[in-house]
């Protein structure tokens, strides 16, 4: 559970996005809280769950932003990305659309988002397995095109759930704590938020930025 | 007007494609021929989607929308809403606000009319352009607001980055339906729409320390703050959500 007191090394934020109903709710609340709600409502506008865990010795602590999938709401989220260092970028593999549209999902999130941003594709609803719509290779061959890591989850049956969240977020401890993630100087902030210590090398002739997020 | 309107049934499922052409699979006969080729109809049996599958969240844990024909009533209330506000349309959070008429008013028509009496009020936080959300200048307001009322509150925000309020834009966007419990937020809703948050009437009761309601001119800005610095000083809570109210309207 996300301990607000305790003393975060590095605050890394992560948003969810993807289309209604996907299940982004669901999947936060399984890995913040290892809940599932079985009357969880539609997000409004943006909600907030943290995380803190040890990663290398280090307390990290994942303030993920939880965003509406309603297309409306797209308005209000050149703000969620700001200083975002991960995104998670969800499907509902029983739904061929909402995976259709994730290259529109992916062209908003490289239009706002920080280049050196750590991606992960995530096919949820993995437990229904006789509904599936995409099949894995789809969503492989996709995620291998674009670079982005690629998990099929559960968060009903808790499958994969802190699997993912802890891929991306070790990846970007990695890159932060290596490097600064951003080439243009404003690594301190997209790297870590305002009042946390921050252990970004500012090296300022770092050429290399971040050995690139994805294998 | 579409079949599944007012039949007891509502469409969740995807029934127009994103190039607006029908899916194969319609199970509800929804396209019409002629009308299909009209765009604002087209839009809207999009919007079907969405509203279905927000519908199928609303208030699940309540008895009431157990009974499919009740979700659908208040599908019915939202799809005929966007049809009618072809500005704004369907917005999520909307189903919400819409959820206690459908449960408090037998008639859905009587539903409708009163949902659609209480968006007036909010329905400029729904609007969207390009770049932005109408609930922002709320938030900004809010932000304003709070620097002056506890600005020890508002500094320790902006440490945490949240300066700019996001975390209130459902507060503001359903009117606290997911803050408070069903009844509670109706109670709440009763007393907001009572007061109108009106400033003047307020501050004058506030003022003479009697129950006597007299409106008086518009107050500025700076009778606020010295009303502020005279009172605040005991901090009395619901003094502060009072004048919080009162701050909104002046802004």
């Amino acid at each position: 559970m996300g301990d607000l007191n305790a003393k975060a090394d590095y605050v890394f934020k992560v948003v969810l996005i993807g289309d209604s109903a996907v299940g982004k709710s669901q999947l936060l609340a399984r890995f913040a809280k290892n809940e599932f709600n079985v009357d969880s409502k539609a997000t409004i506008g943006v909600e907030f769950q943290t995380k803190s865990l040890l990663i290398d010795g280090k307390m990290v602590k994942a303030q993920i932003w939880d965003t509406a999938g309603q297309e409306r709401y797209r308005a209000v989220t050149s703000a969620y990305y700001r200083g975002a260092v991960g995104a998670m970028l969800v499907y509902d593999m029983t739904k061929r659309q909402s995976f259709d549209h994730m290259t529109r999902w992916l062209e908003e999130l490289r239009g706002h988002a920080d280049k050196n941003i750590v991606i992960m594709l995530i096919g949820n609803k993995c437990d229904l397995e006789t509904l599936r719509a995409v099949p894995v290779e789809d969503a492989k061959e996709f995620a291998e095109r674009e670079k982005l890591y690629f998990m099929e989850t559960s968060a009903r049956e808790s499958t994969n759930v802190e699997t993912a969240f802890l891929t991306a977020l070790t990846e970007i401890y990695g890159i932060v704590s290596k490097k600064t993630l951003s080439a243009d100087g404003d690594s301190e902030k997209s790297a870590s938020l305002k009042g946390t210590a921050i252990l970004v090398d500012q090296d300022a002739n770092s050429g290399a930025k971040g050995g690139g997020c994805c294998g | 007007m579409a079949p599944i309107v007012g039949s007891g049934k509502f469409v969740m499922s995807l029934i127009i494609n994103d190039d607006g052409k029908p899916r194969e699979y319609n199970r509800m006969e929804l396209a019409d021929s002629d009308a299909d080729s009209d765009k604002k109809v087209t839009q809207w049996k999009q919007s079907f989607h969405q509203i279905g599958l927000d519908v199928a969240r609303t208030d699940r844990s309540l008895v009431y929308y157990e009974n499919e024909a009740n979700q659908a009533k208040l599908w019915d209330v939202l799809a005929i809403y966007t049809w009618v506000d072809d500005d704004i349309g369907y917005v999520q959070g909307m189903n919400d606000i819409c959820s206690p008429m459908v449960i408090l008013l037998e008639e859905e028509a009587d539903a409708f009319w009163c949902f659609e009496h209480a968006i007036r009020r909010v329905r400029e936080n729904f609007r969207s352009n390009a770049t932005s959300m109408g609930v922002q200048s709320q938030l900004s307001i809010l932000s304003q607001v709070m620097r002056v009322v506890d600005p020890k509150l508002h500094q320790h925000l902006e440490g945490l980055n949240g300066g700019e309020y996001f975390f209130a834009i459902r507060m503001l966007m359903v009117l606290f339906r997911r803050e408070f419990s069903f009844v509670d937020a109706l109670y709440l809703w009763e007393v907001m729409w009572a007061m109108e948050y009106n400033p003047n009437m307020f501050v004058h009761y506030a003022s003479n320390g009697s129950n006597e309601v007299v409106v008086t001119t518009k107050l500025s800005k700076k009778m606020l703050q010295q009303y502020e610095r005279k009172n605040m000083k005991n901090g009395r809570t619901y003094q502060k959500v009072f004048l919080l109210f009162s701050w909104l309207q002046v802004f």
